[in-house]
């Protein structure tokens, strides 16, 4: 019987008690245990940030980085993003922009850009590209990313001034 | 997957101790895991036990000591001296170098402690800091010491720490008056292929002193004294710097450069060159700002 830990966390503001072991990834646990999959194991060395989660509000590698460490977190995946069938700001700027073709980076993209857009809701072209420059994607060149992950910026701040739902969606994240 | 291994999780240095004694040796520290977690997924290392070293207070803190250094303690991520005011104005190349560690996911996890201890030969903090004059504060069970980066790093992958030894902190000198300080680098992969440390003490309008570092191109970072000598007595002016910096590029010759993935030899003290240009402009700047 090997060693096993127990994890109380918040995944996507639900509680979560889990019985792990030590060795689990927060992408092991997420994918196998909470049938979370929107998040992707590619490289699994945290140089390509396809596995990109939030970490009470900081992007990490769930590839590399242990269940037991987000143990009384909050960790946010993609399937956080969205709040009552409404896609996020972000999300819908990937769409506008089509700043996607397979998708498989997708979920890191968004998670690395909600992180940066959390912190730095008015970033400079160039900040966003600091920001993201350890996301990679194979299809799209990264430049209707980057437009997307601007536009959504705009939106926000226009939502800032007054929109309910914009409101509604941070106070849900 | 990583190899199955028993968690500990110390609050104080000597429960940590005790856990690694307890393990006979089969045991490994643990901070960020950004470097520890992927060699035992690739198979380069297993230990029955991690002793989780993130839950012990005295690891952390960032702040001025008493005796005028800035203590890091070494289990400061990469993001916290990235965004901390504190080096940004004490220290400011240490941020900026910290802002471009990796990548953000490797820098909200990866320590300082960590880094330093793991001794990777693309270290851009080891660099750095050996430039800085900057200490390693160890504590074991059997005491403390303090060792320069110099004598800490022995080699790839290769330090004096003793395996039940935990890096505490790091102790970095203040800048004196009329000295600056800067780092620079080139990276292809998410390693530095070759990286440069400047550090400058100006006055009567002149370089006083100057100290030369490379990082990437030798099998640990290394200064190239010949080429802080280069520096010496030069006019304290950017227009001035270009005759010494080649000089003190052509010291580069002498160094046992290796070859890599980023190139061969001569290809990497090219680089190095080209950026102990930009980084002896940054040190000059700041030196002269500080006057």
């Amino acid at each position: 019987m090997p060693d096993t830990i127990e994890l109380e966390l918040s995944v996507n503001s639900r509680r979560q008690a889990l019985r792990v072991e030590p060795r689990e990834t927060l992408g092991e646990v997420l994918r196998d245990r909470l049938s979370l999959t929107g998040t992707k194991i590619s490289c699994d060395a945290q140089v390509c940030g396809a596995c990109t989660v939030l970490v009470d509000g900081l992007a990490v590698s769930a590839c590399t980085y242990l269940a037991a460490d987000a143990d009384g977190r909050e960790v946010r995946t993609v399937e956080g993003l969205a709040t009552d069938g409404q896609l996020s700001p972000l999300q819908q700027s990937f769409i506008d922009h089509a700043g996607f073709q397979c998708g498989f980076c997708t979920p890191g993209m968004l998670m690395a850009a909600t992180a940066l857009l959390e912190e730095d809701p008015d970033p400079t072209r160039e900040a966003v590209i600091h920001g993201l420059e350890g996301n990679l994607c194979r299809c799209t060149g990264y430049a209707q990313i980057i437009d997307a992950v601007l536009a959504a910026a705009a939106t926000g701040r226009e939502g800032a001034q007054g929109d309910e739902k914009a409101t509604a969606h941070e106070a849900a994240t | 997957m990583i190899p199955r291994f028993s968690l500990a999780r110390p609050t104080t240095l000597s429960e940590a101790f005790e856990s690694h004694l307890a393990a006979g040796g089969d045991a490994a520290y643990l901070a960020g895991g950004t470097e520890l977690l992927q060699v035992m997924k690739m198979g380069f290392a297993q230990f029955g036990v991690l002793i989780d070293l993130k839950g012990i207070e005295e690891l952390g803190g960032l702040e001025v000591a008493p005796d005028g250094r800035l203590r890091i303690g070494a289990a400061t991520t990469h993001r916290t001296l990235e965004r901390s005011a504190l080096v940004r104005e004490r220290l400011p190349a240490l941020a900026a170098l910290e802002a471009r560690v990796a990548n953000v996911r490797v820098r909200n996890t990866g320590t300082i402690g960590g880094n330093l201890a793991f001794a990777e030969p693309h270290s851009d903090p080891a660099t750095f800091l050996l430039v800085c004059g900057a200490t390693v504060e160890l504590s074991g069970p059997n005491g403390r010491r303090e060792l320069t980066i110099g004598e800490f790093v022995l080699g790839p992958l290769f330090t004096a720490r003793e395996p039940d030894e935990i890096v505490v902190a790091i102790h970095v000198p203040a800048t004196g008056p009329s000295s600056g300080r800067a780092y620079d680098k080139i990276a292809f992969f998410e390693r530095p292929a070759a990286s440069v440390g400047v550090a400058f003490t100006v006055a009567d309008g002149a370089i006083r002193e100057a100290t030369v570092a490379v990082g990437s191109l030798t099998e640990v970072p290394t200064i190239v004294a010949a080429a802080g000598t280069a520096f010496e007595g030069s006019e304290a002016a950017e227009a001035a710097l270009d005759g010494p910096s080649g000089a003190a590029a052509d010291a580069f010759g002498a160094l046992d450069v290796v070859a890599d993935l980023n190139g061969s030899p001569d290809y990497k003290r090219h680089l190095a060159g080209v950026l102990l240009g930009r980084a002896a402009r940054t040190a000059l700047r700041e030196a002269l700002a500080h006057a």
